[in-house]
């Protein structure tokens, strides 16, 4: 078999060229290379990683048939966002895989009436959360079990619990070919909204009913499984991996919506519909639903742990042995480190190389007996200090005298040295190309608390003073008001630092939009003082001073760390702000605490206060569990005077993706805090890198509030310590330590 | 590769544009009754987008700059020449090796350049071969052990090789791949590989005929339960002993690569 040339693209290359000069003097294409028939054979499958199942989804965003739910789980660490739609109701769904046995939702729906409105809305929008946890997994013989809260704290309108069970069978392929399908059957039980249709009885109790416009938010234990049981039931058929097809009995009257408001008519309790799987993370269905409603589905599904492009870093240059190129006995000389001049050399060559790797040198110390060096640079490039490291570890070995052994890595944040990575350039040399050598090299790193810099030690003359500047598009959105769910204000950002010396940072941005709807909100009516909702008033100005500050950071003492940061921290405080942070290099605990006096700003954003100033701070603890779970506590004084706690959960992942939750419990009474009775929400945090498949650091950060209100609010002040510190600290180290050769 | 290269290409050219955005506009109710003008100034910010200085850029600034990295690969890859085809006369004209590698899967290919040579403490010597836009092949006596730049790597491996005689793959036995992978890990995949000697084939590559012995490497997964199976071929002169041709497994992300050796430098 001939192996033809013509679907091949040409690659830019010095070789290239003179190739494509060859061909236009002699012409004929190549000829087939002989043994090629061995390549054709058909081979046998390669290893591969096994592409994670998508189950698809029902309309509330959690594993299911068309309304109802179903025993299964997604892959642990599954993100699936899902919209759906069918008689003037929509819903947009969040769900998070967060352990391999439970899921956590959110939803934000809105319900079109058509007679009476609902809680005085022609579309009623709320928001809700579920929570589910499988029971046991599916046997041989036995079914997966699933346990459900649906809207388990909202004001409920769509509360409902389940317990749920679901078996699935093989099934001979569409068509006589291609791969098999699946049959999945599924049976459950339902309260609340679940139980309202052919129900069955009651075993435990009265529930309360769905009060629209109450606070909500707080968790109605009181009514989970209580009230009339009804079973729902349903069949899924994979028919093969691109096409589904769903039946089910339903077992929610939607009382509610077919009552006054006239939403829809509930003809049948049978539902029935096809889904088209589009690519691996996309998949869309429709449906025909309760005797008259046509409904849609789309399902996008992501996992942290399978990046839409693998990570591709540019190759590093490979260590060339010592013993390859320093042959000589004066080689080895270490008379160079009593020179200053060879030094300085050293530096500069060391700084050029570092330029390349995205890394900039902030310090080299060089002692005189020649056999160490300290290297301390700030990375610019790379999510993974790792990496940096490894950089920085190969530019040393390229450059450094063969006398100098042990290399000491220490990674700079904002003028804190993070860590000291110790390694021997021998193991370095033996090590690049050895069977195992990620864990070869790793065994013999040491990973320890950064020592104050040296006297003797040779300060980049390029850094400091450093100033630097960008200027950027920005996105502002603001979530949930019941007029318009989701408003947006764009524009420009204009900002600039300037960097006197290390750990010191006076930087301001000037924003201004172009064009949004932020401003159109709603008016607060909170009655506390308004700390946070006044963001309509906020949005009246296009032109603003976004922050303009002075910062200060230093190493304190052992483990220890401190800011202050004095001036506009964020578009509606400013004030001074001291933050102590403990953590050791090697230690999951972190203690924090930071006190802040603010004033808030005027509307207008520019230099001037308003006249409600405070007192806030809290004491932090966190910690870093197994499997990248992290918890963080925070107790103190929040803006609007009120005293409490914040708890947060978060997952991470290696490659920076995190996914959290948070709640704060103050003496704020549920009356005074308003719609959703104290502050929660979650927050997603998603790599750029991982998305584009190339090294960087920015990220997407979104926190979404079901409502935003005064009580346990904290002042947002730029550059908290936590993060910056742990970043280079072993924990993250450790988890990154695949990429030290990458 | 192609696309690594063209990406790496767009990234040097992305410089232009600098301070050409202009700042202060009209506030936003205003902005709202001339959005057409707005929207016009939003498009202009985001071409204008730019930073200076040793801080991280913003991240608004690093999307635009990967769309429009996107949008010029795009047009490079619409643009590109048909593969030159190769004349030994013009190889001929070459000093240093070369060698030429395509990705089974897309039919991407490269010629990579000889960078650096080495031994250590296993038996074999180490040739790193390196494209113009930094992916890298670490091949042990013409067995791929590493690769780099491609997505997915094979961080390290062992190769069956024993530094004498001619080269490839030397005789029977357990491999082990380090494969860079999901969430930022590295994936061990213990191997048991069986060599089997084919016979011999000539070898023609760009005009010239080698006669090799066909050495095929057939390995399947050590540990139970493991599915996958890898088969590397080289194709190992019979007399000097240089794998000419080889078809290796890269890893998951990249599946098969055909290698040959297009000039030797000497």
């Amino acid at each position: 078999m001939h192996i033809t040339f013509r679907s091949f693209r040409l690659i830019p290359s010095a070789l290239g060229s003179v190739l494509l000069g060859a061909a236009l003097l002699v012409g004929p294409a190549s000829t087939p290379a002989g043994g090629q028939t061995a390549l054709t054979a058909p081979k046998p499958q390669a290893p591969r990683f096994k592409p994670l199942p998508a189950p698809s989804l029902n309309f509330y965003g959690s594993p299911g048939l068309i309304d109802m739910p179903s025993a299964e789980m997604l892959p642990d660490g599954q993100f699936a966002t899902t919209y759906s739609w069918f008689g003037g109701q929509s819903r947009y769904n969040l769900t998070f895989q967060a352990t391999p046995w439970l899921s956590a939702s959110f939803r934000y729906n809105g319900i079109k009436t058509n007679g009476a409105q609902i809680a005085g809305f022609d579309t009623y929008y709320d928001r809700g959360f579920d929570v589910r946890a499988r029971l046991w997994r599916e046997g041989r013989y036995r079914p997966a079990v699933t346990i459900g809260l649906q809207d388990f704290a909202g004001t409920g309108i769509y509360a409902s619990e389940y317990i749920v069970a679901t078996k699935r069978f093989a099934t001979p392929p569409l068509g006589g070919r291609g791969q098999g399908g699946q049959l999945k059957v599924t049976a459950g039980l339902g309260w609340g909204r679940l139980g309202s249709h052919g129900s069955i009885g009651s075993i435990s109790g009265n529930r309360p009913a769905f009060v629209p416009g109450d606070t909500g938010g707080e968790l109605s234990y009181d009514q989970w499984f209580r009230g009339d049981v009804a079973p729902f039931a349903g069949i899924e058929w994979q028919a093969n991996d691109r096409w589904g097809f769903k039946a089910e009995y339903s077992s929610d009257a939607y009382a509610l919506e077919t009552g006054a408001p006239n939403v829809f008519e509930r003809k049948s309790s049978f539902n029935f519909g096809a889904e088209y799987r589009l690519s691996p993370r996309t998949r869309l269905g429709a449906y025909y639903l309760y005797g008259s409603e046509f409904g849609i589905t789309a399902q996008i599904q992501l996992n942290p742990k399978d990046p839409p492009q693998p990570m591709a870093v540019p190759a590093p240059v490979p260590v060339a042995p010592r013993s390859a190129w320093a042959t000589e006995e004066r080689h080895w000389s270490r008379d160079w480190a009593q020179s200053r001049k060879a030094r300085t050399t050293l530096r500069d060559a060391l700084a050029e190389a570092l330029k390349q790797e995205g890394l900039i040198l902030e310090a080299i110390t060089l002692p005189a007996g020649g056999s160490s060096a300290e290297l301390r640079y700030r990375n610019t490039r790379y999510r993974s200090q790792t990496q940096a490291v490894g950089r920085a570890a190969r530019a040393m070995a390229r450059l450094l005298p063969p006398s100098v052994e042990t290399l000491k890595i220490v990674p700079m944040r904002g003028g804190l040295a993070l860590s000291q990575v110790v390694l021997r350039r021998s193991d370095l040399e033996a090590l690049e190309f050895d069977a195992d050598a990620t864990e070869a090299l790793w065994a013999v790193t040491a990973v320890q608390e950064a020592p104050a810099l040296a006297q003797d030690a040779l300060v980049s003359e390029e850094l400091y003073p450093a100033f630097a500047t960008s200027f950027s598009p920005y996105t502002a959105p603001s979530y949930f008001d019941p007029e318009l769910p989701f408003r947006l204000d764009i524009g420009v950002d204009l900002k600039a630092s300037y960097a006197p010396a290390p750990g010191w940072r006076i930087a301001g941005a000037i924003r201004q939009r172009f064009w949004g709807n932020v401003a159109d909100g709603r008016p607060s009516n909170s009655v506390l003082p308004r700390v946070r909702t006044d963001q309509r008033e906020y949005a009246q100005f296009g032109t603003t001073l976004e922050n303009l500050y002075v910062a200060r950071q230093w190493r304190m003492g052992q483990d220890l760390y401190a800011r202050s940061t004095a001036g506009l921290f964020e578009s509606m405080f400013g004030g001074v702000s001291g933050e102590l942070l403990w953590k050791p290099v090697s230690s999951r605990l972190a203690l924090g605490i930071e006190a802040n006096y603010v004033v808030q700003r005027d509307y207008d954003q520019r230099f001037s206060f308003r006249d409600y100033k405070t007192f806030t701070g809290h004491a932090s603890a966190y910690y870093q569990l197994d499997n990248g779970y992290h918890v963080q506590i925070d107790a103190g004084r929040y803006l609007a005077g009120d005293y409490g706690a914040t708890f947060s959960l978060d997952r991470e992942f290696a490659n920076g993706w995190r996914v959290g939750g948070f709640f704060t419990l103050t003496d704020v009474s549920s009356e005074d805090f308003g719609e959703g009775s104290f502050d929660k929400g979650f927050r997603i945090s998603i790599p750029l890198d991982w998305l584009l498949g190339k090294p960087g650091r920015n990220r997407f950060n979104t926190v979404v509030r079901p409502t935003q209100r005064d009580g346990g609010q904290r002042v947002e002040v730029p550059g908290r310590l936590y993060e910056q510190v742990r970043e280079g600290h072993r924990n993250r180290l450790n988890s990154q330590r695949a990429r030290i050769w990458e | 590769m192609t696309q690594v290269s063209g990406m790496a290409k767009g990234m040097a050219r992305r410089r232009k544009g600098q301070e050409a955005g202009t700042g202060p506009g009209t506030g936003a109710r205003s902005g709202l009754r001339r959005a057409p003008l707005m929207v016009a100034a939003a498009v202009m910010a985001v071409l204008a987008a730019c930073a200076k200085g040793p801080e991280d850029k913003p991240i608004n600034l690093e999307i635009g700059r990967a769309v429009s990295d996107y949008i010029q690969q795009r047009r490079a890859s619409r643009n590109a020449p048909e593969r030159p085809p190769l004349t030994r006369a013009g190889l001929d004209d070459i000093k240093d090796p070369y060698i030429e590698v395509t990705l089974e899967d897309s039919g991407i290919f490269a010629y990579l350049s000889q960078q650096f040579t080495r031994q250590d403490d296993s038996p074999g010597t180490i040739v790193v071969w390196r494209t113009e836009d930094n992916v890298t092949l670490s091949l042990r006596d013409g067995v791929l052990v590493a690769t780099r730049g491609l997505g997915n790597d094979i961080l390290s491996s062992s190769a069956l090789v024993d530094g004498q005689g001619p080269k490839g793959p030397s005789h029977s036995g357990a491999r082990r791949y380090h494969i860079r992978g999901l969430d930022n890990g590295s994936w061990q995949l213990p191997m048991l590989c069986q060599r089997e000697d084919l016979g011999a084939v000539p070898v023609t590559i760009v005009e010239l005929t080698y006669p090799t012995r066909h050495i095929r490497e057939h390995c399947s997964p050590a540990a139970p339960g493991r599915a996958g199976t890898i088969i590397n071929d080289y194709w190992v002169d019979s007399r000097s002993g240089r794998v000419w041709q080889s078809r290796q497994w890269a890893g998951p992300n990249v599946g098969y690569l055909r290698i040959r050796q297009l000039t030797t430098g000497g």
